[in-house]
């Protein structure tokens, strides 16, 4: 493994603030929320993974025994088998294969285009993704998975993460991260 | 490729402005010396970029001082030629020409004449550069003759038509190892926002020409800027996403001010109208 203070970019007398403040600003980079069906989110994880473990070290090297890390995994239940083995497709990015199997299903219900719109963002095809998640809202309103990946989609649509010193004009990312508190790694707002 | 990736100057360090300029003049004889005067006549940011992103991440920036062919009494920083400058010039050409040639073949034989004389003297340089991109110019003729068929058919939707030109650019890089899918991902989505930005700003002049227009086709003749932003700023947010996971060495703050700054303000640029302004803007300027 790496040295735990190069991962997190930090000498090795940095103060317990800085290593916190150098492990909250490359969690905030690689945060599972920022790679959310993204093809690239394996490498993201995989960063997360080093980060959390360089911080874990750290922590434990220096208090003993305390770990302050943050982890987070994602599941989900389809009410059809099939929709299951497309979710599973889609999560090994086999695209073509899951688009076909959703394709043979008859009746389309609010899952139906919530997966095809996981697909088309797979892809990259944003404006089909939209409208897909758009209708998988409107057909089935109470549904939190749905709900919650068009707004993440529509909080992206106003600027992901950036690093410090990069936010444009009439971009506040403390509003746009208050509005989601909970996206944050340590489950508060931003600042 | 239309001269949309560019920085945004007064937010970059002087060492960056350097290597951005050391680059782009680097380019230049670059595509000079392989491929002769006529070639680098087609040097343009967007070939600059590419540039960037294909250099070895373990590369220093070690500029060395060249003659610049436009002004031969100044001496100008350049990069020296590499593998990522060879690449990204070949590219450019085979890109060049394949525009050449659509202009001649779309325009009359009096418009298309300036097209059919510039391709004409291109040929024997576009054929050396196929030589070295085999695999590019294969993949740009299949993506281009798709994306033909599509403007013939009154193709309605947007991802279908820019994933043609977003395929054709995300070939530009090797793909090879997680560094091809970083750069595949990031050239995908920067290929999918050029597309769409030309598209946007095209929108009147097809209007009036009665010419196809994606951005028309989807959203109606007046297109729909909200949407259309929304849609366009997600492919930004997927670039970031993808810069951040690759390693580039001390190409990267220049990286970042382009994708995080200077694209937006092209953006921005292109929906309020103030691109054409903006695009004749040198951005030298303030060397003299």
């Amino acid at each position: 493994m790496r040295d735990p203070y190069s991962v997190l970019g930090v000498s090795q007398n940095a103060s317990d603030d800085e290593v916190k403040k150098a492990y909250r600003e490359l969690a905030r980079k690689y945060h599972p929320d920022n790679y959310q069906n993204n093809p690239l989110a394996d490498l993201a994880e995989e960063k997360m993974k080093e980060i959390n473990e360089a911080y874990d070290t750290i922590t434990k090297q220096r208090a003993g025994g305390y770990s302050g890390s943050y982890q987070q995994s994602y599941s989900s239940a389809s009410a059809k088998p099939v929709y299951a083995r497309v979710r599973n497709l889609i999560n090994a990015g086999d695209l073509g294969q899951a688009e076909q199997l959703l394709y043979g299903v008859g009746q389309k219900d609010g899952e139906w285009y919530f997966l095809s719109g996981s697909i088309a963002y797979r892809k990259g095809w944003m404006d089909a993704a939209m409208q897909n998640y758009a209708q998988a809202v409107q057909m089935e309103p109470n549904n939190m998975e749905f709900r919650q990946a068009l707004s993440l989609m529509q909080q992206r649509s106003m600027g992901g993460y950036r690093p410090a010193g990069y936010h444009s004009v009439g971009c506040d990312p403390c509003t746009t991260y208050l509005c989601c508190s909970l996206c944050t790694p340590w489950g508060g707002p931003c600042c | 490729m239309f001269g949309y990736v560019r920085p945004c100057c007064p937010e970059l360090k002087c060492r960056d402005f350097d290597l951005y300029r050391a680059t782009y003049c680097g380019l230049c004889r670059c595509l000079r010396r392989q491929y002769g005067f006529v070639a680098s006549m087609f040097l343009n940011f967007d070939f600059t970029f590419l540039a960037l992103l294909l250099w070895e991440p373990e590369d220093r920036f070690v500029p060395c001082p060249g003659r610049c062919h436009v002004n031969p009494l100044r001496r100008l920083p350049m990069c020296p030629d590499s593998g990522a400058l060879e690449l990204a010039a070949g590219e450019s050409l085979i890109l060049v020409w394949w525009k050449l040639r659509d202009s001649v073949h779309d325009e009359g034989f009096w418009k298309g004449l300036a097209a059919r004389v510039l391709s004409w003297l291109l040929k024997p340089a576009y054929k050396k550069a196929v030589r070295r991109c085999p695999r590019f110019d294969g993949t740009v003729r299949d993506c281009l003759e798709e994306l033909a068929a599509l403007e013939k058919e009154n193709c309605s939707s947007l991802d279908r038509t820019a994933d043609t030109f977003a395929r054709l650019l995300q070939s530009a890089a090797p793909q090879e190892g997680n560094r091809g899918r970083v750069l595949s991902q990031l050239l995908y989505h920067l290929g999918r926002w050029i597309y769409l930005a030309d598209a946007r700003d095209d929108l009147e002049e097809d209007k009036l020409a009665g010419r196809y227009n994606p951005v028309a086709a989807r959203y109606g003749p007046g297109g729909d800027d909200g949407a259309l932003r929304m849609t366009m700023n997600l492919s930004l947010e997927q670039m970031g996403a993808a810069l951040q996971l690759g390693d580039f060495g001390c190409r990267r703050p220049l990286l970042e001010n382009i994708v995080y700054l200077g694209l937006p303000l092209v953006e921005q640029a292109v929906f309020d109208g103030s691109w054409r302004e903006l695009k004749k803007q040198k951005i030298w300027r303030n060397i003299t």
